[in-house]
């Protein structure tokens, strides 16, 4: 494979194939990630590392999340963009990889995804990359 | 490019130490609760918890005080391939956890029976079930040789004669490693517990202290200082407090001076508030040591040789520094090393400690615990 076709995008399959609401976790290259369907159509492709101590983040539930409010409010919003670390429970934003709330400078790595076609394509995976 | 699916999953880096290293705690999560027990309950008490119709799961928690993660501790990611929760199969903890991260052997600790011991189960159910979990444990577990997991038998505690009995029932076996004593809402240094200490010493196995769940909930449990929780986040954080009480009880009460060969070990309490607690000991020690004057040598000399902390769960200074700092200051020697698997607040070997030097890393994760654990 030469160093051109290293960025180009990757064709991961039929949409049909990517169940809603659920991670369907792939090894492309050497990246392991979590291709996520919404129920609104949208798809993310996420890595299946917490940056904060390697656990398998795509173990963890997708949904919203309270997000910061006045004391003794409870405000919900973020649905569907949160993905919960199985392990410490840290939250990232699907569309960002950003680390919620926590004033923690981190970010789950995230990969641009394209429907054409009927087919999941991401882009953004080197080859050689490590995870 | 390479696409396929359902890869191996992520599980940390390996660790320096891989191939020794000796986790403190792991957890047998039991899915039909105290049910899967019953037929290792004389017929008596199966009778009787029948006819109440009780089970206990994963969590003694009420809604007030559950673990934001569906009601339990339990990482979603350990599930075993026949979907049962994390901790439900000993081979899948051998393969999820013990292979990988290269531990020698790990200590099992059944926080449901701990919790049934305590304070969920009357005190003659607790007797009955403690003997029924410690022989589930060492019978369809496999647990009764000494191999990847270790045992820690659990205590009918608010009967502390009947403990003392079941200490001296099970503590042959290789694969028991400690004698895992569910605290009450009375301190460690009271006479109540005395039985459990005189006939732990005398197998020569030391107490394993952890937290059961039920503290600040059930009357009965050790309750935390300054009043209710209101929240998971309040109590979790506070969990120390019965770690710190007892430490400090322990020495006082002449406890370490009855039983000299006695040994503690202090699980998911944390470490961090061990050092101020030493020095505060030490100092108070020599200002009033006439109001305990069974207390011989200065605290920190009784900490130094009759106890020792579990690492986790680690806390986490923006600073790691900070964290080595803390270490070096409480001393290496008093910290044995523990993942508390499945729980979501584990500690892995790979990403623990690692800013610490290798001889420091390798008395918290190896040499310590093979120094109080029979192992």
């Amino acid at each position: 494979m030469d160093a051109r076709a290293d960025q180009s995008t990757t064709d991961l399959g039929p949409l049909e194939e990517f169940p809603e609401g659920a991670f369907r976790v792939m090894r492309v290259g050497k990246r392991e990630i979590g291709v996520y369907r919404s129920s609104s159509g949208e798809v993310f492709a996420i890595a299946n590392f917490c940056p904060h101590r390697g656990a398998p983040l795509c173990k963890g539930p997708v949904g919203g999340t309270l997000i910061p409010s006045e004391p003794g409010e409870l405000v919900y919003g973020m649905d569907g963009d949160v993905v919960r670390c199985p392990w410490h429970g840290y939250e990232f934003s699907l569309h960002t990889g950003e680390c919620l709330f926590t004033g923690q400078r981190m970010r789950a790595k995230t990969y641009p995804v394209s429907v054409e076609d009927g087919r999941v394509r991401v882009s953004g995976i080197k080859s050689g990359e490590k995870k | 490019m390479t696409v396929m699916d359902k890869p191996k999953r992520a599980n940390g880096p390996k660790d320096p130490l891989a191939g020794d290293i000796i986790d403190c705690d792991i957890h047998s999560v039991l899915p039909g609760g105290l049910k899967t027990v019953f037929p290792y309950l004389d017929r008596a008490t199966r009778q009787r918890l029948e006819t109440k119709g009780v089970g206990v799961g994963h969590s003694a928690l009420s809604p007030r005080l559950a673990v934001p993660n569906g009601g339990h501790a339990i990482r979603p990611d350990a599930r075993t391939p026949d979907g049962g929760p994390g901790g439900s199969d000993p081979d899948y903890i051998v393969e999820d956890l013990i292979e990988p991260h290269g531990i020698r052997a790990a200590v099992c600790t059944c926080i449901q029976a701990g919790a049934l011991a305590t304070v969920l189960a009357g005190p003659d159910e607790s007797v009955a079930l403690c003997r029924a979990f410690n022989d589930y444990h060492l019978e369809e577990w496999k647990l009764k040789d000494a191999g990847a997991i270790r045992y820690a038998a659990v205590v009918p505690v608010q009967i502390p004669e009947e403990a003392a009995k079941e200490i001296e029932r099970i503590g042959d076996e290789p694969g028991v490693a400690a004698i895992f004593m569910p605290l009450l809402n009375i301190p460690m240094g009271n006479r109540h517990y005395h039985p459990i200490y005189a006939a732990a010493q005398e197998k020569g196995l030391p107490i394993l202290l952890h937290v059961t769940g039920t503290e600040n909930v059930y009357h009965g449990s050790p309750v935390i200082a300054g009043g209710w929780p209101e929240s998971y986040a309040e109590r979790y954080c506070s969990l120390s407090q019965v770690g710190e009480a007892n430490l400090i009880s322990l020495v006082f009460s002449g406890v370490l001076e009855r039983f000299p060969e006695l040994k503690v070990l202090f699980v998911e309490f944390g470490c961090s508030w061990v050092l101020p607690t030493m020095w505060r000991m030490d100092k108070a020690w020599r200002g009033v040591r006439f109001d305990v004057p069974w207390v011989k040598r200065s605290p920190i000399d009784y900490v130094n040789e009759h106890v020792k902390l579990s690492t986790q769960p680690l806390d986490e200074p923006a600073d790691p520094a900070q964290l080595k700092s803390l270490v070096e200051l409480i001393g290496d020697h008093l910290l044995c090393f523990a993942t508390d698997y499945p729980h979501w607040d584990n500690d892995m070997p790979g990403q623990s400690l690692r800013m610490l030097s290798d001889d420091s890393r390798r008395r918290i994760f190896v040499e310590n615990a093979q120094g109080i654990l029979r192992l």
